[in-house]
């Protein structure tokens, strides 16, 4: 009996003239190309779990649902709340996590390492957990509830205190992200513009911060799309007044499946339109 | 006049330990040493850039440890250039200037002539990722001078370009150090550009100066074994010698070893076939021939000579003609004033 190429049984499942060309193939360029192959192929479920649960929920709702859903007041401000609410909580990030990240990408110091933890734990506890903590911080029973409420002040129940959970668990994202940019920055540019007479505020704002305001942004988009989409934290603090995942969380209880589709789909549409525009914003000139 | 009076600097894993240098006013001074010594450390101590642990760096009679880099008056260029890729050669050139008390009469003459000194005028509105090396590094070079620096750091200058570039900004920074009254300071591990550069310099080795002289001196006076490999020479043997060949010749030297010297060395290119036209009294040697490695236009010539390998270095056409090949006994010529004793 005629045995069959080895090859042949290594293409099985490949369309005929895909295995044609194989065979045409150098050994070394056949070992690539099944490589490519193997990579799309493994790649795919992962791509098919995103895109087919969010495009089945963008497509599922009627046009004249939708409609109805974005005339509506409590929908418009909830949206409106989710928005304002996670670019606050991404501009205290850039307020404050820009310095934090520069002292982390420049200088080493002792529990340099406890404070870069600290700054990815937001990342990794149970989200319902950091409201809690906040809460039992801030709450209007503890020392510093009541010390914010003699300023008027309230962390349970208002837009402070959902703004405040936005940054805590938004502002690791964009920390992280700003660092490795400022880690990418040779230290010798802001020593050579020292030298050249600029000092330090003059060299972050003239070499530092035009390197790095890709990565600002970058940063930005991650930090306000994980507070935009944030709801086991800001339930806990406040159920109202409510922001979209809230609203989305209270229509699915309240009234089903179809009823929270139609908000999502808005949540959705904004924030994807928010995040083209910062990343279109941000794209590299290609004549440098 | 830079003097550093006994400067350490310690850093987690690299110390430099006490620095003693001066180094004269519009001189170009170098400092040398291999990869790892600290020599780019020493630079950035200059410039204040890594502050240091003790010691004293003084200009003249002023005291400058206390003082930020940007108000040193020095300027320093970087072996990778340091250009700011955001800004084309022109924003480059024209980066400091508006920290310093220029007229802009002054700035203006001063940048044409840089600008036609470098050969920049066709490139001043590009971006420094467009540039080739010699181009980055003569934008560098204008971006530093233009501010009229009183010292102007040099951190490898040329070790980033290809050998036919490197002859080029060498001569370029030769015209540029007789042209401007600015101090040179270069650091450089390449003892070759140097000798072409510099009048004083500095030998530095793990955090530590091991000789401070003019180049001359360092290059016929080393005085460890360090420094004189460091400036090329390959035969080094430790004294008294132990070779019977080696003893006549430093007995014959006029230029007898003192008690303290514990080396002496030879350098290859002196070692000479014939001593036709030395000129200097020779010691006529004889040896085998036990290798030859070719170096392109010249060859190493490695040598058998009683008990001890020599290397001598011999031009191709000399090899030729003489037909110098493994195996052949020879005869070679050293003159009293290379043997080297310290």
């Amino acid at each position: 009996m005629k045995s069959r190429p080895a090859c042949q049984d290594h293409c099985r499942g490949l369309s005929r003239s895909k295995i044609k060309l194989l065979l045409k193939l150098p050994s070394y360029a056949r070992g690539s190309e099944y490589f490519w192959f193997f990579s799309i192929l493994l790649s795919i479920p992962l791509v098919l779990l995103i895109i087919l649960p969010l495009g089945r929920m963008i497509t599922t709702p009627e046009i004249a649902d939708l409609i109805f859903t974005i005339k509506e007041k409590t929908v418009q401000e909830a949206l409106g709340r989710s928005l304002f609410t996670a670019l606050m909580a991404t501009l205290m990030a850039i307020l404050f996590g820009t310095p934090l990240a520069y002292i982390l990408a420049r200088k080493s110091f002792k529990g340099k390492n406890i404070i870069e933890g600290l700054v990815d734990l937001p990342i990794m506890i149970p989200h319902p957990v950091i409201g809690i903590a906040i809460l039992s911080l801030f709450g209007r029973n503890t020392l510093p509830g009541k010390l914010l409420a003699m300023f008027n002040v309230e962390i349970m129940g208002s837009l402070t205190g959902i703004v405040m959970v936005l940054t805590f668990v938004g502002a690791p994202f964009y920390v992280n992200t700003v660092k490795s940019g400022f880690e990418n920055i040779p230290v010798r540019l802001e020593n050579a513009s020292r030298s050249l007479g600029a000092g330090m505020g003059a060299t972050f704002f003239r070499v530092t911060f035009p390197m790095v305001w890709r990565h600002m942004i970058l940063g930005a988009v991650m930090c306000t799309a994980r507070a935009i989409s944030e709801f086991g934290a800001v339930v806990i603090v406040a159920y109202h007044p409510m922001t979209a995942p809230v609203l989305i969380y209270e229509r699915f209880t309240a009234y089903g499946l179809k009823y929270s589709q139609c908000v999502a789909f808005w949540l959705i549409i904004i924030s994807l339109l928010l995040f083209i525009t910062l990343r279109l914003l941000s794209r590299e000139r290609r004549d440098r | 006049m830079i003097t550093l009076s006994d400067v350490c600097l310690d850093l987690p894993t690299f110390s430099l330990k006490h620095i003693d240098l001066s180094i004269p006013t519009n001189d170009f001074f170098a400092v040398l040493g291999p990869t790892g010594s600290g020599k780019s450390l020493l630079l950035e101590a200059i410039m204040g850039l890594m502050p240091i642990t003790s010691g004293t760096i003084s200009i003249g009679d002023k005291d400058i440890n206390a003082l930020s880099p940007e108000r040193r008056n020095m300027g320093i260029v970087y072996q990778d250039f340091a250009l700011f890729p955001h800004m084309t050669v022109k924003q480059n050139i024209l980066y400091g200037v508006r920290y310093h008390d220029l007229s802009p009469s002054s700035v203006s003459k001063r940048f044409d002539l840089l600008v036609d000194q470098m050969n920049l005028s066709h490139l001043l509105a590009r971006y420094p990722g467009t540039l080739s090396g010699g181009e980055k590094q003569r934008t560098a070079l204008a971006r530093a001078l233009i501010l009229d620096p009183g010292i102007l750091l040099l951190d490898e200058p040329l070790s980033a370009l290809d050998p036919m570039l490197q002859d080029d900004l060498k001569h370029l920074l030769k015209s540029l150090h007789q042209e401007f009254s600015t101090t040179f300071v270069m650091v450089s591990h390449n003892f070759s550009d140097v000798l072409f550069l510099a009048s004083n310099g500095a030998i530095i080795k793990d955090g530590t100066i091991e000789q401070t002289g003019t180049i001359k001196e360092l290059f016929e006076q080393p005085n460890s074994p360090f420094t004189a490999r460091f400036t090329g020479m390959k035969n080094i043997y430790t004294l008294p010698a132990a070779s019977p060949a080696l003893a006549a010749m430093v007995q014959n030297n006029g230029n007898r070893p003192r008690a303290e010297h514990g080396h002496m060395a030879l350098r290859p290119e002196e070692i000479l076939t014939d001593n036709r036209g030395a000129r200097d009294t020779c010691c006529a040697m004889e040896g085998v021939v036990t290798r030859l490695i070719s170096r392109g236009f010249f060859y190493d010539v490695v040598i058998q000579m009683d008990t001890v390998e020599l290397t001598a270095q011999w031009t191709r056409h000399d090899v030729l003609v003489k037909q110098i090949q493994p195996g052949r006994r020879i005869p070679f010529f050293v003159p009293f004033s290379s043997i080297h004793t310290f």
